[in-house]
């Protein structure tokens, strides 16, 4: 199914290459090469290239290029799929997945992907199973390592793999029972020069992190799950009790894992916590423009909004920025042209505001698009859309586990018009 | 640099290798194996180290033992002889007490590739199959797809095949899969792994132990399985119902597909899995990979070649973001323009006007093409962004405003008054040859109803020495002839200047060529040329046939969930390129999908390629009545739909549009009504009658029936025919909907 995986940093330097079957020549990753080379910006790269003898299919995440050779017909969706998986993996283990990383791991990315695959088949891809074969390296038992000279792979097989339960290992002892469950939801939004929402949605996870002895069966209600139209879940729930009772109803996986995700699109439930007054023109003549950008609360529920940062990208002919910030820190980067303003804390009291001169390039042009600008945020303790946990319920175990649920919500893509 | 010096590295790790310090100090010694993988990866050629790495393997450390394993596999092919003295050392590992010791033993000396393997890794594969630690079986089942990669002439083993088959059973879930794989590899070619009732049956009780790459396998696997009645199909698809809606993109598209195809028959069932995957296919094109989105877009826009319906109200999850990468904005742009009705085109046309100024050329073009095709059904609307877009003056948006322009003219033939006063009013001109191409068609095509057309002619004819593009000179010549045809006075001067420039300097023959053939043309006087050049124009009528249609779900569904939407806009060619690389199941999957062929040949585009009817001499009412009760019937088809209820002369008009000339019909709306058309296609006379029975009668659908007479036969003919007319009559039925 996939024949050879090859990751190609972003100055288009191969830095790994792994076969599962026949070894491929690196040539082949010259088509890949071509369509970078016409894509301009590596994110326009299309994830499949066609070439005569194979297909490349690759994705671009963490500024490396996974690329992977198809010689048969596979579902696209898989591959891809796949290969995100293989880089939240390396995630997983390592902290981040970068090149440099990558390459000083590179002992434990061949054993990752030799477990992963085999023969071109996804083998062992559960982040749970995976850890008891191979145990991720830290800074503790590298020194212990070191010193006693033993190794990172485990010595004896996952036990998980026996259990009846493919996603829960058998035998599992805590001595302290507890469960904490993560609601985290990012609102995705497009809002137009006047502040009207022309797009807006939620996306919503749960991730839990569920550290119980033995088998327990929980169930997880919510006050109001009428909200939730377009749910996801982990393989572990009861599908069939979410269709008829709205709970869900599950033996967790140990550990931390994606309990569901799901989508809210129905604009009127989506509340947009921020507005932002913002004016950036140029001028005709005298090779000058202003920006005065404003930021202020509009439906927060009460709460607080935090770690503000607004982005404006700049059309190219902005030299530089002469700006004043009443509040938090900004930055003008005149290589990427971007603006980089740091807000921090929102005060209700006090809005926000950035305001200055702009200088281009003289004699260029008025620029013809407009800078967009995106907001990144987070509020602490709410959930935009209002979903709340009613309670959690655990059978098949005699001890009472200790039980915490957490709200975030974040931006996501959340962009204004100019 | 790894490759700079790299004599000297090889040089030195062999010294610190072989050193006995090194090798008693085991960090140290697995640190400079380590140093050796790392310089193999960076593609250094380090198989000089072999013998010195063979001996590295006797270790009781596994990391160590499979970095040696990962060189060894490397380089195996390369040096045979040395790499069978490893053998034996791997050989005592698939005995070890460790099942994992066992299992990455014998993984890697089946991934040893290099002759004289079989004999060595046969026996620990059969003892592998019956190992009791899954892990063992899952590697040593995959061993077996190996051992018979490495042998590709030899006669399959049947004793192996079957111990297979008998696996399938294993209460590890990835050993069933792995068997499947492994089977299909070895299968090949007899048409990969067979999937009877019972298989079929145990994959899917087995199902819900998989996990999600399994699940989405398996599934494609069962697409060979046919079930024998309706309550068989009945209960497999409610077994898999909930996986329509999957966590994983990848197996809601898999079970989606499977749906599809088991279904062919049940267009309800079909209808009713589409509108459960809508919503996961919606969560795909809003996914954080942009990848995925990508993957998610273009199976949308296969759906909606089925269902146009199903994502309309959803149409402003199709806008494009700031930040996404082309290839996606060209999708969503595609996806829009399906998506636009009456109550969204304002805010849908708002949205494509902003990507008209896009920073990337490419991008603007496309989305002022895709106004351009908006324009057909709401022409005003488009028609003031459009000329909006021209006051912006930025060459590439001009071209391909113009261009549009072009387009919109043929297919929307009541807009042109409109284009002519904007292109009239618009300065610039465009700089590219394409821009240059449509601007002169316009004029040439329209030159009445621009004043100034000759001016802006006489422009291209002064720079004529100047310009490069053949093509364009060639749309020069048969402009400035048309607007000679039209305007004489003012535009003999310069027709003559350009026709003499273009026979005596001009070096391109094809241009030369072309002006020669003007020049005799209009030897032979005004009224000849007016004849071979003015042909009649488009059609406003046509734009009814221009319409899209729902193509039915069989036409896409077995290119659903592959690589070939993905890849390119050639379908066909897609497919066939893979199979051609060794894809075994594709012949198999071939004839699982029967009649897709025969879908493929009656679609519209192909047909009206392939035949072309004729109206030829008219047949009086005496001969066709002769001729119709002399011939027998050779196709009689039910068309699936009622007679359009338009009124009698718009049918015979859009019919005559497609050369079929109607003889006689029924009035109003008495029962049964008949209808009689006649038309000739390639050397034959085809006659046919269309009948609708009273509806109300029992036993009769109150659907269109077609029978159709030919002198001389020929079935491909006729099978154009019926489709044209077909799509005429589909065409005209919904458009009275």
């Amino acid at each position: 199914m996939i024949h050879s995986l090859f990751l190609i940093n972003n100055g288009g330097d191969l830095f790994l290459e792994k076969h599962w079957k026949s070894v491929i020549s690196r040539s082949v990753c010259d088509y890949f090469f071509e369509a970078r080379e016409k894509a301009v910006e590596p994110d326009n790269v299309p994830p499949v290239i066609r070439t005569p003898h194979h297909y490349l299919i690759n994705i671009y995440r963490e500024k490396i290029f996974f690329v992977s050779v198809i010689q048969t017909e596979v579902p696209p969706l898989f591959v891809i799929e796949f290969l995100h998986r293989i880089a939240e993996t390396f995630q997983d283990y390592f902290g981040e997945c970068s090149e440099t990383i990558i390459k000083d791991n590179v002992v434990i990315v061949y054993e990752l992907l030799e477990e992963m695959l085999d023969n071109g088949f996804p083998l062992a891809t559960e982040s749970n199973i995976l850890k008891e074969l191979i145990r991720p390296p830290t800074i503790l038992r590298s020194m212990v390592n070191t010193i006693t000279g033993s190794s990172n792979v485990g010595e004896t097989l996952p036990t998980g793999q026996l259990s009846t339960i493919p996603w829960r290992r058998a035998g599992v002892k805590y001595t302290n029972n507890e469960a904490y469950f993560d609601v985290v939801e990012e609102i995705d939004a497009i809002l137009d020069k006047s502040g009207t929402t022309v797009f807006a949605e939620i996306q919503g996870v749960i991730d839990a992190c569920v550290k119980m002895s033995g088998m327990p069966d929980l169930t997880l209600s919510f006050m109001n799950p009428r909200l939730l139209d377009d749910v996801s879940f982990h393989p572990c729930v009861r599908y069939k009790r979410w269709e008829s009772e709205r709970v869900i109803s599950f033996i967790p996986p140990d550990g931390n894992f994606q309990l569901m995700s799901y989508h809210i699109s129905a604009q009127n439930l989506v509340a947009i916590p921020v507005y932002v007054k913002q004016n950036i023109s140029f001028f005709e003549t005298g090779s000058s423009g202003r920006l005065d950008i404003t930021v202020g609360p509009k439906q927060t529920m009460g709460k607080t909004v935090e770690c503000l940062v607004v982005t404006v990208h700049m059309p190219k002919v902005v030299l530089s920025a002469n700006l004043n910030a009443t509040q938090g820190t900004y930055n003008y980067d005149p290589v990427t042209k971007i603006l980089l303003w740091d807000i921090g804390k929102l005060n209700p009291q006090k809005l926000p505001n950035l305001k200055g001169s702009l200088s281009l390039q003289s004699g260029a042009p008025k620029p013809e698009e407009n800078p967009s600008l995106n907001i990144d945020l987070k509020i602490q303790q709410l959930a935009i859309s209002g979903l709340k946990v009613n309670r959690l319920d655990m059978y098949g175990e005699k001890y009472k586990p200790f039980k915490g649920v957490k709200y975030v919500t974040k931006a996501g893509k959340f962009q204004v018009r100019t | 640099m790894p490759y700079f010096g790299s004599e000297e590295t090889v040089k030195e790790l062999k010294r610190a290798l072989a050193n006995p310090h090194v090798q008693a100090d085991r960090l140290r010694y697995k640190n400079y194996i380590t140093k050796v993988i790392r310089y193999m990866t960076q593609g250094l050629d380090v198989s000089a180290l072999f013998m010195d790495m063979v001996k590295a393997s006797a270790t009781v450390d596994i990391v160590q033992k499979k970095l040696v394993y990962l060189y060894m596999c490397t380089y195996a092919s390369d040096k045979p002889d040395l790499a069978l003295l490893a053998i034996n050392t791997l050989r005592k590992d698939c005995a070890d007490p460790n099942p994992m010791v066992r299992g990455l033993a014998l993984r890697n000396m089946c991934n040893f590739r290099m002759p004289g393997m079989p004999e060595y890794i046969e026996q620990p594969i059969v003892a592998g199959l019956r190992d009791k630690a899954s892990y063992v079986r899952r590697v040593a089942v995959l061993g077996c797809a190996k051992l018979h990669s490495l042998q590709p002439n030899t006669d399959i083993d049947g004793s192996i095949v079957n111990e297979l088959y008998a696996l399938l059973r294993d209460p590890d879930p990835v050993v069933v899969v792995n068997c499947l794989r492994a089977l299909e590899e070895i299968l090949k070619d007899e048409g990969g792994v067979v999937i009877n009732k019972p298989i079929a049956h145990h994959l899917l009780n087995r199902m819900k132990d998989l996990d999600s790459w399994a699940q989405s396998e398996v599934l494609t696997f069962l697409l060979r399985y046919r079930p024998r009645s309706d309550d068989e199909l009945f209960d497999i698809l409610s077994l898999l119902d909930a996986f329509l809606q999957s966590a994983h993109a990848h197996v809601s598209v898999a079970t989606l597909r499977l749906f599809l195809n088991l279904a062919a028959a049940h267009p309800a069932v079909q209808a009713d899995a589409l509108l459960h995957t809508s919503a996961p296919l919606l969560a795909t094109c809003g996914s954080a990979s942009r990848e995925l989105r990508f993957a998610g877009l273009c199976h949308v826009q296969q759906v909606m070649r089925s269902q146009p319906g199903l994502f309309g109200t959803h149409y402003k999850r199709f806008f494009c973001g700031y930040s996404e990468p082309s290839y996606i904005k060209f999708r969503k742009m595609e996806i829009l323009v399906e998506l636009v009705n009456d109550e969204n085109v304002a805010l849908v046309l708002e949205e494509l006007r902003s990507y008209c100024t896009d920073v990337s050329p490419e991008l603007a073009q496309a989305a002022i093409a895709a106004i351009g095709r908006i324009a057909r059904t709401y022409s005003e609307k488009c028609l003031d962004i459009l000329t909006g877009l021209l006051a912006l003056k930025q060459d590439h948006i001009t071209s391909a405003v113009i261009q549009t322009f072009r387009d919109l003219v043929w297919f929307c033939p009541q807009s042109t008054a409109a284009v002519c006063q904007t292109v009239e009013a618009c300065v610039d001109n465009p700089q590219d040859s394409e821009g240059k191409q449509a601007l002169l068609w316009l004029l040439g095509e329209h030159g009445e109803q621009i004043s100034s057309a000759p001016y802006v002619m006489e422009g291209y004819i002064d720079g004529l020495k100047t310009e490069l593009s053949s093509a364009v000179k060639m749309e020069l010549l048969s402009t400035s002839v048309k607007m000679f045809l039209c305007r004489p006075a003012e535009t003999q001067d310069m027709l003559g200047r350009l026709l003499h420039y273009c026979i005596e300097e001009e070096s391109d023959m094809c241009v030369r060529d072309r002006a020669l053939l003007y020049y005799r043309l209009l030897q032979r006087g005004v009224e000849e040329t007016r004849k071979a050049v003015t042909g009649p124009k488009s059609d406003p009528s046509m734009s009814v046939l221009t319409g899209r249609q729902e193509e039915p779900i069989s036409l896409w569904a077995s290119t659903f969930n592959t690589l070939g939407p993905l890849s390119g806009r050639d379908l066909c060619l897609q497919t066939d390129i893979i199979s051609a690389s060794e894809q075994p199941s594709s012949s198999a999957e071939e004839e699982l999908l029967p009649g897709s062929k025969d879908v493929t040949l009656s679609s519209p585009n192909d047909t009206e390629e392939e035949i072309s009817l004729s109206l030829g001499p008219p047949l009086s009412h005496e001969t066709f009545e002769k001729m119709w009760l002399d011939l027998e019937i050779l196709h009689r088809q039910t068309l699936g739909f009622p007679r359009p209820k338009t009124a009698a002369d718009t049918l015979q008009a859009a019919l005559q549009l497609v050369k079929i000339q109607t003889l006689a019909f029924t009035p109003g709306d008495t029962v049964p009504w008949k209808a009689y058309l006649y038309t000739r296609g390639t050397g034959t006379l085809i006659l046919a009658e269309l009948l609708q029975e009273d509806p109300d009668e029992p036993g009769s659908e109150g659907s269109l029936v077609v029978s159709v007479k030919q002198q001389p036969g020929n079935q491909h003919t006729i099978r154009g025919f019926v489709a044209i007319l077909k799509s005429v009559l589909q065409t005209l039925h919904f458009d009275r909907l």
